[in-house]
């Protein structure tokens, strides 16, 4: 029966990801390639959220400073003249590195209080940046020239794949066991020899690489941006509602969040102007009251 | 008889070629006008933005009202006038979707240039997709001059920039008789790249004109507590302020000024006390503080009498109009002219055409540096009594700068 389900689970997801990467070649132009990035990037974004929220039952508020991060170093690399894969990967490094230095010791905290800290760190790394670098981050004339919004999409495609298929590994594997037991009952978990500090370290670890590779990518698509741009908190409550409109803790939950997020709030406000963010305000109201359980709740029910 | 038939048939075979050349050159090679020019805008309606983004709004809207009541602008490649057609859309002030929908603007609607939003956040974000989707983008409220030395071609900025407005804040001061003359600076900095450059700019012209900047404070763009800059100002005895805060920081300062009993003789806040809304929100407070003024209502250039009637029929109970609808106004000038000098709706033609403006709109002349930065008139303006008043520059001033007294005597 589960092996069915799994079967299936990774069906939808194929079917999925192919699909969204044939879109380019049959509606062209440059607003689908943005929309269709802004889908991958929001997809990476609210599954690092859902690694450590979703599954392992953490609220962290700071995965702004994880994505800046990341951004940051990326770009820095890369503009040194480093390949983009090369940068890319540094640049969620450093959101690890800094996860270990602040987001471990905030790991101590537990329910709101590590909402509350990890919050902090987001605020305490927006300011740093706002008054260390004030200006704007321009792409330099040679990569601007060479700008190809298609291969940002695709490289962008390949990345929310690859995380999609690393949650589901680990929705299979004995740390998502462990981590979603932590999510349910603490004290129980550790009570049955689950080390739950452990658990917790490796799950923060895992949740700020996928932050920083999704900081990488914005690095790579925005050709000019305010560096404290991608340090603001809505890269830490986008991911948090799109994982609650999709599903927590859901492998699917994420990429149906992030389709509505981004698709159909696009269309609402090109359709609907300023209504737009009081009725998507409205929705998400409504799923969270109705559906507890996400979009992915519907078929559960 | 022979030979004549033989010319004949010639002449009348050269005719019949004649005219089916013509009949061609008209029926294929003649372009089919479309039935408007689209230009298309982002600018921030809902946010934090939004104040400055609806006055941005209703500039454009005005503007264009006026071109297509005169039929619209003409397009010598069509041979006809064609209406403007707006495409406006909302980032809700997140500069993220200001690249989504220029991109929207860009590949869907097809609009042949771009006219600005509103706050450098915002278009910093729409000058990249200017120069990325090369599109012309016409700036409205830029003043950061940073962004131009990167050697961009298709962005301009007809707007009065960082240089200007802090030498129109020195201007004024050297206009006040000496015994009430400021001589000690407050500067708070805001750490944007826009508020370190005017730090610069505040430091040399204190530095050439004999002034002291005795406090420079910085704050974050985000910051919402403004007591111990101001604190520092007053224990040093400065008598004059300059920051360029956002609209909501530019009430906050006031607000805690006011508290704190702090009252320089001259405050001048670039952003926010510019807008319609100001003096909604602070009442009698706002009365003394000065502003960008680079555009202003009473200024006498062709059309600006018209701005200014149909702003106060369409909001009757507004006292002043916000700076950005001028600027606005005049935005939509300069792309109109443009699209007119250059024949076409070809985006890289009508951007030759901006290179070489040469107009006068409702703020005055304006022409374009090479790097696109604008060359127009700046001045200042100052709240009295609910209105706003150009104060600065004074062949073109409506009233005299009033030195601001302590706040119990205000």
């Amino acid at each position: 029966m589960k092996a069915r389900r799994d079967i299936k689970t990774i069906l939808i997801l194929v079917i999925s990801i192919v699909f969204v990467g044939l879109i380019p070649l049959f509606i062209k132009g440059e607003y689908v390639l943005n929309m269709l990035f802004l889908l991958c990037l929001y997809t990476i974004l609210s599954h690092s959220w859902n690694i450590m929220g979703g599954y392992c039952g953490q609220i962290n508020l700071g995965q702004a400073a994880f994505f800046g991060i990341g951004a940051l170093t990326t770009r820095y690399i890369w503009v040194a003249g480093y390949p983009f894969p090369v940068a890319l990967i540094a640049g969620s490094f450093s959101s690890l590195i800094l996860a270990c230095l602040i987001g471990i010791p905030t790991l101590r905290l537990r329910a709101h209080y590590f909402a509350i800290g990890t919050l902090g760190v987001a605020m305490i790394a927006l300011i740093t940046i706002q008054n260390a670098l004030p200006g704007v981050d321009f792409l330099p004339a040679s990569l601007m020239s060479d700008y190809n919004p298609t291969i940002r999409f695709y490289t962008a495609l390949i990345v929310a794949a690859l995380t999609i298929f690393a949650v589901y590994c680990i929705n299979n594997s004995r740390l998502g066991l462990a981590m979603k037991c932590i999510r349910d009952d603490e004290e129980a978990a550790s009570a049955t020899g689950i080390n739950v500090v452990r658990y917790k370290i490796i799950t923060l670890m895992l949740s700020t690489f996928f932050a920083g590779l999704a900081g990488g990518l914005f690095a790579y698509y925005y050709v000019s941006y305010y560096y404290y741009v991608p340090f603001e908190l809505m890269w830490s409550f986008d991911p948090v509602l799109i994982v609650f409109i999709g599903g927590a803790g859901t492998v699917v939950g994420p990429l149906i969040g992030a389709l509505c997020y981004v698709i159909l709030k696009e269309i609402f406000a090109i359709s609907m102007g300023q209504v737009n963010v009081l009725i998507f305000g409205v929705v998400f109201i409504l799923i969270v009251l109705f559906l507890p359980k996400g979009l992915i709740g519907i078929k559960k029910r | 008889m022979e030979k004549d038939r033989s010319f004949r048939k010639r002449g009348l075979f050269l005719g019949v070629f004649i005219v089916l050349m013509l009949f061609f050159s008209t029926s294929l090679f003649a372009q089919t006008a479309p039935k408007t020019v689209k230009i298309g805008t982002v600018v921030p309606l809902t946010g934090r933005m939004a104040s400055g983004g609806k006055d941005v709004k209703v500039g454009y809207e005005i503007a264009i009202k006026h071109i297509n009541d005169n039929g619209g602008v003409m397009v010598k490649e069509f041979g006809r006038k064609l209406p403007i057609e707006l495409i406006m859309l909302d980032d809700e002030s997140d500069p993220v979707k200001t690249t989504a929908r220029l991109d929207k603007l860009y590949s869907v609607d097809k609009v042949v240039a771009y006219l600005g939003g509103y706050s450098s956040l915002l278009n910093v974000a729409g000058m990249s997709a200017g120069e990325k989707n090369k599109v012309p983008w016409v700036g409205v409220t830029i003043a950061v001059e940073g962004p131009f030395k990167r050697g961009f071609k298709y962005i301009f900025a007809p707007f009065s920039m960082s240089s200007d407005q802090v030498r129109a804040f020195y201007d004024i001061l050297d206009s006040i008789p000496k015994p009430d003359r400021p001589t000690k600076i407050a500067h708070f900095e805001e750490q944007s790249d826009w508020g370190v450059e005017c730090g610069r700019y505040i430091r040399e012209f204190a530095k050439k004109r004999g002034y002291t900047v005795v406090t420079d404070q910085k704050y974050a763009t985000a910051a919402n507590d403004f007591s111990s800059l101001i604190l520092a100002a007053k224990s040093a005895g400065a008598d004059a302020l300059f920051s360029v805060p956002s609209p909501p920081q530019s009430m906050v300062i006031v607000r805690q000024m006011k508290q704190l009993d702090y009252a320089p003789k001259v405050t001048t806040l670039i952003r926010g006390p510019d807008l319609t809304t100001y003096w909604d929100a602070m009442g009698a407070d706002a009365n003394y503080i000065l502003s960008d003024g680079n555009w202003h209502e009473t200024m006498k250039y062709p059309n600006n009498d018209k701005l200014v009637k149909d702003f106060y029929a369409l909001f009757p109970k507004e006292k002043s109009i916000g700076l950005p609808v001028g600027a606005a106004y005049a935005a939509v000038q300069i792309l109109a002219d443009a699209i007119e000098r250059a024949g076409s709706l070809d985006r890289d033609k009508i951007r030759d055409a901006l290179s070489t403006t040469n107009l006068v709109t409702v703020r005055g002349p304006v022409k374009f540096r090479p790097d696109g930065t604008g060359i127009i008139s700046y001045g200042l303006r100052q709240w009295q009594n609910g209105k706003l008043e150009l104060v600065s520059p004074p062949e073109a001033a409506t009233a005299k700068l009033l030195i601001a007294p302590p706040w119990n005597k205000r």
